[in-house]
């Protein structure tokens, strides 16, 4: 797809929110775990702001709903948990828990909690990868390497009850694969009080660091209004004041029992997403000690026919970024007719859009990861003058640089 | 808003109310969706659109609005037959279902009349053969498009 | 390189870089472009969008330069094996000198590799756990 010359590169800004066009663009690193789709971002630029983003993904777009159609209902978990090494345990929750809708009887109690369990400690592990990520984004590489060591014995905790550090496997049709040692309850605990005392810190941290709130503070805004307008999900809702969050609103696995205290901020900028997703580590913290203390004794997996009951199922999960959708429709089969996944990243590419502009190049880096992307994104930018009709390309680390040095200048 | 609200409407639009344990379902013919959309979406709680589906039925293809309140999903649905697969984007009304119609246009072959992405990409690789069908079509064949990609 | 992966193996690659493990007392740094590597760790299933990337990637590192796949989907498609986005193994796209098994392979697993990679050999198990580079 050819490039348009000239001035109607300003008309191809100004002519709607999305327009699509194609570059040679190198999005690589390991810097963001990625969805279906890891993306990378054309911006346009007049003088230093940004007036208008066009998103490109595709990058990982793999065809797992399609395969998923001839792969019996277990196998899928096993698909669906690889959409996202970060939230994989949300997506097998999603999944089951979805399909179980579909099913004439009820999960054992104990398999709930467990579920609960886990799926808290996925979200003190994504929250502290991402406020390394950022760290990290904004020149603070010690914050980075204190939180991903802290960060450690969330990992050790989930190997030592699944397995596996990332793709846990965890749940399964029924329940979940194994019962909690229990050695493991009391380790657990130990490790949480840490964990809360070191999100503590951090905030405090966040807080007062200049690097960090000259960076953060009042960048990436997003109002009330926008978020109704574009839809986002997760912490990107809340950081604007509206409290919702599907763990609350409708509650799966144990939630009903152990639910969370919904964490909101209202200054809608980076600075109030990092403190909320320290507030929901330290909430997750406390619901973890909960769910062991008022852990049900009991079965913790029953048998799951192989043949699905013919339906369909609407089922949706409070993943770390935000809501996860998962519609599963059976046609009494042994494998699903169609599964559809919504992931929350797609859901918030729109309102990221809206956070970048009439922001500088500078401020790419941290508004972006801001927004807790589940994509390479960050690796390669396009970036359009629109003024000079001028396209370069520029990396992910060279933006990260020229970030730093911008902010160390001022 | 309420049964008797969201009956009232359905007959209104010209369609059938279904409710459900999860999703009550207001199914409509395709020129009604964006009414229904958008009176589903001013109902006072904010409904938040989740995602659209489209789902493969053989002759027609279903599009599956989800609209979630804070305590229910109501699903705006419609079908438009694979021979004429067409109908009116939302994303005139309603920003947030851009995106979601652009998947469906590249995985389904449906056509959002007003949609920005609309004979653009925006996930399947420029390289996807064009005479395959869309990918979620059921007679697609993954294998078969892995061969034209020479991924094997 | 992220050529389309679930990014399970690159918090993992990131991870070996972190206190606990700590491949940068051994010398392994990550850089940002191809063009000052030595070694190109990949990960990813390889979708058609990636694979030109990738071999781009590589041919922009200068020689002497080395490829390892790293995880299942690098190594063979992995679970995503016959997704009709998936390619079969980066090693039809580029040469590959080593293979890291996993989904993902742990940190340890990971420098494990590199290691047998640099040093021609696997290094030497010690008693207590640490491994000595020699």
């Amino acid at each position: 797809m050819s490039e348009p010359e000239g001035n109607s590169k300003q008309s191809e800004a100004g002519a709607g929110l999305m327009q699509y066009s194609a570059e040679g663009m190198m999005p690589f690193g390991p810097v963001h775990p990625s969805l279906k789709e890891p993306e990378y971002f054309k911006l346009y630029l007049e003088g230093e702001k940004i007036v208008q983003v066009v998103p490109r993904i595709g990058y990982v777009h793999r065809g797992i709903e399609r395969a998923a159609q001839e792969r019996t209902w277990v196998k899928n978990i096993y698909l669906f948990e690889r959409i996202c090494g970060i939230c994989s345990f949300h997506h097998s929750l999603s999944y089951t828990e979805g399909v179980e809708a579909l099913a004439p009887f009820e999960i054992p109690r104990r398999a709930q909690y467990l579920r609960e369990l886990v799926a808290e400690f996925e979200r003190i592990h994504s929250h502290l990868l991402w406020l390394g990520l950022l760290g990290h984004w904004a020149g603070f590489d010690t914050l980075f390497m204190w939180i991903w060591k802290d960060r450690e014995h969330i990992l050790d905790l989930e190997e030592a009850i699944s397995g596996n550090r990332v793709n846990k496997s965890y749940t399964t049709l029924g329940g979940v694969r194994n019962d909690l040692p229990d050695n493991l309850a009391e380790k657990s605990r130990t490790e949480v009080n840490y964990l809360e005392k070191r999100a503590e810190y951090y905030k405090s941290l966040v807080q007062s660091e200049e690097t960090l709130s000259v960076r953060t503070k009042g960048r990436g805004r997003i109002s009330q209004e926008t978020a109704r307008k574009l839809c986002p999900v997760g912490p990107l809702l809340r950081c604007t004041g509206i409290a919702r969050d599907i763990r609350d609103e409708d509650p799966y696995a144990a939630y009903g029992d152990v639910p969370p205290q919904v964490q909101t901020e209202n200054d809608g900028d980076i600075a109030s997403l990092m403190t909320l997703r320290l507030n929901e580590v330290t909430d997750s913290c406390r619901m973890v000690k909960e769910t062991l203390e008022k852990m049900p004794s009991g079965p913790f997996r029953v048998n799951f026919p192989r043949s699905v009951p013919a339906g369909e199922s609407t089922f949706h999960v409070e993943a770390p970024r935000g809501e996860l959708f998962y519609f599963v429709k059976s046609a009494g089969g042994s494998v699903p007719e169609r599964v559809k996944v919504r992931t929350s990243t797609m859901a918030n590419i729109l309102t990221a859009t809206e956070m970048l502009k009439g922001h500088t190049l500078a401020d790419v880096p941290v508004v972006l990861t801001g927004m807790d992307p589940c994509f390479g994104c960050m690796d390669r930018v396009a970036v359009v003058d629109v003024d000079k009709s001028r396209e370069w390309t520029i990396g992910g680390e060279e933006l990260r640089r020229y970030g730093i040095e911008y902010y160390r200048r001022k | 808003m309420s049964s008797e609200e969201l009956t009232t409407l359905a007959t209104r639009l010209g369609g059938t109310l279904t409710p459900g344990p999860r999703s009550t379902v207001l199914a409509v013919p395709p020129d009604r969706v964006i009414d229904a959309c958008t009176a589903v979406s001013s109902m006072p709680g904010w409904y938040h659109l989740s995602t659209i589906t489209g789902v493969d039925l053989g002759e027609n293809i279903a599009l599956l609005y989800h609209f979630w309140q804070g305590r229910r999903f109501v699903q705006v649905r419609t079908q438009v037959p694979k021979s004429a697969p067409r109908l009116k984007s939302i994303s005139g009304v309603m920003a947030a279902g851009t995106l979601y119609e652009a998947e469906i246009q590249d995985l389904l072959g449906v056509a959002f009349e007003g949609n920005p992405f609309l004979g653009k990409k925006l996930f399947l690789p420029d390289t996807y053969p064009p005479d395959a069908p869309p990918p979620l079509r059921k007679d697609s064949d993954p294998h078969k498009i892995r061969k034209m990609m020479e991924l094997e | 390189m992220n050529a389309a992966s679930c990014n399970g193996c690159d918090i993992e690659i990131l991870a070996a870089l972190t206190p606990r493990y700590d491949a940068e007392r051994l010398g392994v740094e990550l850089v940002p472009s191809p063009r000052h590597a030595d070694v190109l760790l990949v990960t990813g299933v390889t979708n058609p969008m990636m694979r030109d990337r990738l071999k781009t990637v590589y041919e922009q590192m200068p020689e002497p330069r080395h490829v390892v796949a790293i995880g299942a989907c690098a190594l063979g498609g992995g679970v995503m094996k016959d997704c009709y986005g998936a390619g079969s193994g980066i090693d039809s796209i580029v040469p590959v000198d080593l293979y890291i098994p996993g989904c993902p392979p742990r940190p340890e697993a990971i420098i494990y590799g590199i290691l047998k990679l640099v040093l021609g050999a696997p290094p030497d198990p010690v008693p207590d756990g640490e491994a000595i580079v020699k």
